[in-house]
């Protein structure tokens, strides 16, 4: 088990090292850089020039990776050339006002869509599941854009009962940005809630037609019994990777719903900073996120292994 | 416990919502930013990088423009030149205080050109004050601008909205403080969340109706527009497309105004084929110019342009006749030595919606002309470094400048920004004896001459002028509806137009 977790940590610190060198590279192969992004059309002669000097553009592309990643090792992320800041104190409120939005998405998603969904399972093709099935695969495929959208157009500017798209800046208090984040919250938790639901429902029904639930219905066991003893434990555990997989979803989920509702986190900063060819920034931002994947696909494998005795003996 | 964590998130969640979120106080103004610099935004009035819907709010011009773009009193209260033009001298305005307390006079006015001329500041604004040698104090109410060259339309190069008058001395610290003398003063800036100002009480022309205007960074447009929709924000630029959704919406105003922003197509003049006029001219009028407003703007929403950069609004803009005329364009090209038509490249690029359109439109209205356009597609991102002026045909896009900044920035042979390689001796020389000429209806004449010789003979092909286009809340008043939002006086603007 130790032997395996350390295992994990190992690689995953190999595929974030490799991320680094890929997202570097590629947004040196884009066309453009820092200057031009930054001059438009000043961008010309003796203005190029000189902005490539000072923002030190003019070293090969090797030792400006090198640079940056001694840096990065020892947690400096260098300063943002475009923004003329320390990245650190561009990226810290943001990070958090994502953290805050996936987390009150998770909180609310997660245990809504667990209870449809077994509600969908042991309904089998039922009206109750019809309704749920058919409204969760309509959730899955509405891109979030649109549902975004659908939501302020309906809650905010029809009913007016929230606010629409969020105008507390990044470092506004909890208190403040969590009110206007409400919409954002279920935009986002439609979309995994939706997978979820159906991920639990298949497996509810995997279970309940299995022969151990066959044979407690035999015993006579009362239903409430044999859907908290039997039912439950066996058909959650496929569903934890399931959302495992789409909590780390959320973290790149959150740069379409973020830009639609205005929402002052990493996401739409990503945005801007890919536009503005913003290398440290960029860099910061995915490592940022590719660490919250990493890390949320290894807890959600240390609880199944937890869960599932089976699985201990597994030599990955 | 995790129930209970949910319950009370949701709880305070609930509270949130039932108590009003945004401060909707009636004596705010609310403004959305579209974050053009990433959060590098400068208070600075001529940093490439100004934040310039604060600015406008904050500081004060010398002059302003009345309805026909013509210089009246703003800081500045007359003015007069000397019989050669040489020598401009500017009586100030007195009882004009800064928002630190401290009185506008000539000192002020010397510092803030002198910065703007300063080599190591190197500001984009340098370049408009270029005839100037340098600024003098003749009395604290009076300064004397001398020019190195002749130039009889000084006032209309100050307007330019970035030469804002700052106070002597705060060089350093303006990018931070915002110190002007504008009707409203900065309370607290975040380029990228919430800025806030609030109302100037000793605003020379009289204290504010508003409390306070706060500015939201909201990048993405169509987010403003649903803040808008939502009631959030009380005005924004938007998008014809965008404006279809407040037709018939009483809570909104749709305000179309005459702008002077341009597109163009520009050919090097330096270039083969286009280093022979007779070609240049055949490929812009073998091209229908209505058909460009109809087709790549919308209907209505722009002016017909005849190659011509100065815009409807200029006092200076010539009337030109730029009907198609495809058989005009077959004779020239032949004369030119295409009798079979003609092939180019035109390089665009998706940078602004309208970019690529053009060149869609201009392929199919020159055709008939034996003109067989070839579109290339260019990454947006490097397009002004690496594809304009520097590929033989490409699509440019310039924003409203009176006709001597315009005609002198983009056509002038020195220019750093003379985008069809224009070389003209005779251009240069008219745009010389226009800035000299003291009677005004000679110069009318001048600048206009100079208008049709591009049309006769320069590199790029302007079909119309773009219209701006706002959208505002009802409450709203005082916002002028023909006019750009420099137009603005924001200490006049309240918010009780409409009942709510």
């Amino acid at each position: 088990m130790v032997r395996l977790i350390i295992q994990r940590i190992l690689s995953s610190a190999i595929t974030l090292a490799l991320l680094t060198v890929f997202v570097f590279f590629a947004v040196e192969l884009l066309p453009g850089d820092t200057c031009t992004a930054y001059l438009g059309r000043d961008a010309k002669g003796d203005r190029l020039e000189i902005c490539r000097e000072n923002m030190g553009l003019n070293d090969p592309a090797l030792k400006r990776f090198a640079t940056w990643a001694s840096g990065a090792l020892v947690g400096d992320f260098g300063v943002s050339p475009y923004r003329n800041k320390p990245v650190s104190e561009i990226v810290g409120w943001r990070m958090r006002n994502t953290i805050v939005l996936a987390l009150s998405a998770s909180l609310f998603g997660i245990p809504l869509a667990i209870f449809f969904g077994i509600i969908a399972g042991i309904r089998r093709d039922k009206p109750v599941d019809m309704v749920l099935s058919s409204t969760s695969i309509l959730a899955m495929t509405v891109p979030e854009f649109v549902s975004a959208t659908l939501l302020i157009l309906v809650f905010s500017i029809s009913l007016g009962w929230t606010s629409g798209v969020v105008t507390a800046p990044a470092d506004a208090p909890i208190g403040v940005l969590l009110g206007s984040t409400i919409l954002p919250t279920v935009a986002l938790a439609l979309v995994f809630a939706a997978h979820i639901l159906r991920m639990v429902r298949s497996s509810v029904i995997d279970v309940m037609e299995s022969e151990y639930v066959a044979m407690a219905r035999l015993k006579g066991l009362p239903f409430r019994w044999i859907l908290l003893r039997h039912v439950l434990p066996n058909s959650l555990l496929p569903a934890i990777n399931v959302i495992g997989l789409t909590v780390a979803w959320l973290l790149g989920g959150v740069v379409v719903i973020e830009s639609v509702f205005n929402f002052p986190g990493l996401g739409r900063l990503s945005v801007d900073a890919v536009a503005d060819r913003d290398l440290p920034l960029t860099q910061c931002i995915v490592l940022i996120l590719a660490t919250g994947y990493i890390v949320t696909n290894l807890l959600t494998d240390l609880a199944s292994l937890l869960l599932n005795p089976r699985l201990r003996t597994f030599r990955g | 416990m995790e129930f209970r964590m949910i319950g009370a998130a949701a709880a305070v969640a609930a509270l949130m919502t039932l108590s009003p979120l945004v401060g909707h106080a009636d004596d705010t103004l609310r403004l959305a930013w579209d974050e053009d610099w990433g959060g590098a935004e400068s208070l600075d009035p001529i940093s490439p990088n100004r934040h310039y819907m604060i600015n406008d709010i904050i500081y004060s011009r010398l002059m302003r423009e009345d309805d026909h773009g013509e210089p009246i009193p703003e800081l500045a209260t007359a003015w007069s030149a000397s019989d050669d033009a040489m020598e401009w001298t500017i009586d100030l305005r007195d009882g004009v205080t800064f928002h630190d307390g401290t009185s506008f006079d000539a000192a002020d006015v010397v510092y803030t050109f002198d910065r703007i001329m300063d080599p190591a500041i190197d500001s984009p604004v340098a370049s408009v004050l270029q005839i100037i040698d340098h600024v003098e104090i003749i009395d604290d109410d009076m300064v004397k601008i001398v020019l190195s060259s002749p130039h009889a339309d000084l006032p209309l190069l100050l307007l330019d909205y970035r030469i804002r008058m700052i106070p002597e001395g705060s060089g350093d610290t303006i990018a931070e403080t915002g110190i002007g003398s504008g009707p409203f003063m900065l309370e607290s800036f975040d380029p990228q969340g919430t800025s806030r100002l609030i109302a100037f009480p000793d605003y020379w022309e009289g204290a504010p109706k508003l409390a306070a205007v706060e500015v939201y960074s909201i990048p993405d447009s169509d987010a403003r527009i649903q803040a808008l929709l939502a009631g959030q924000i009380d005005m924004a630029g938007a998008s014809f497309q965008q404006a279809r959704l407040f037709q018939g919406n009483d809570a909104f105003v749709v305000q179309v105004y005459p702008a002077g922003s341009w597109q163009a197509i520009v050919f090097r003049t330096d270039t083969p084929p286009f280093d022979d006029p007779r070609v240049r001219k055949a490929i812009r009028i073998a091209a229908d110019r209505q058909a460009f407003i109809d087709l790549v703007l919308g209907e209505g929403n722009g002016e017909i342009a005849c190659d011509n950069p100065v815009w409807k609004g200029d006092p200076y803009r010539a009337d030109i006749d730029c009907a198609q005329d495809i058989e005009g364009a077959k004779a020239l090209l032949a004369e030119a030595g295409y009798p079979d038509g003609i092939a180019f490249d035109v390089y665009t690029s998706n940078l602004e919606s309208e970019m690529v359109p053009i060149a869609e439109v201009y392929q199919q209205q020159v055709a008939p002309a034996g003109i067989k356009v070839n579109v290339v597609m260019a990454p947006a991102d490097g397009y002004w470094s690496d594809v304009w002026m520097v590929e033989s045909a490409s699509i440019t896009s310039w924003s409203e400048r009176p006709a001597d900044q315009i005609l002198n920035e983009a056509y002038r042979s020195t220019s750093s920004w003379n985008e069809t390689y224009y070389n003209n001796p005779d251009f240069d020389a008219l745009l010389d004896r226009a800035r000299s000429e003291l009677d005004p209806a000679k110069r009318a004449e001048l600048y206009g001459d100079a208008q049709r010789m591009l049309f006769e003979d320069g590199g790029s092909f302007i079909p119309y002028n773009m219209n701006g286009l706002r959208v505002v809340s009802s409450e709203l008043t005082n916002i002028p509806g023909d006019h750009n939002d420099n137009w603005i006086r924001w200490e006049l603007v309240t918010k009780d137009g409409a009942t709510n």
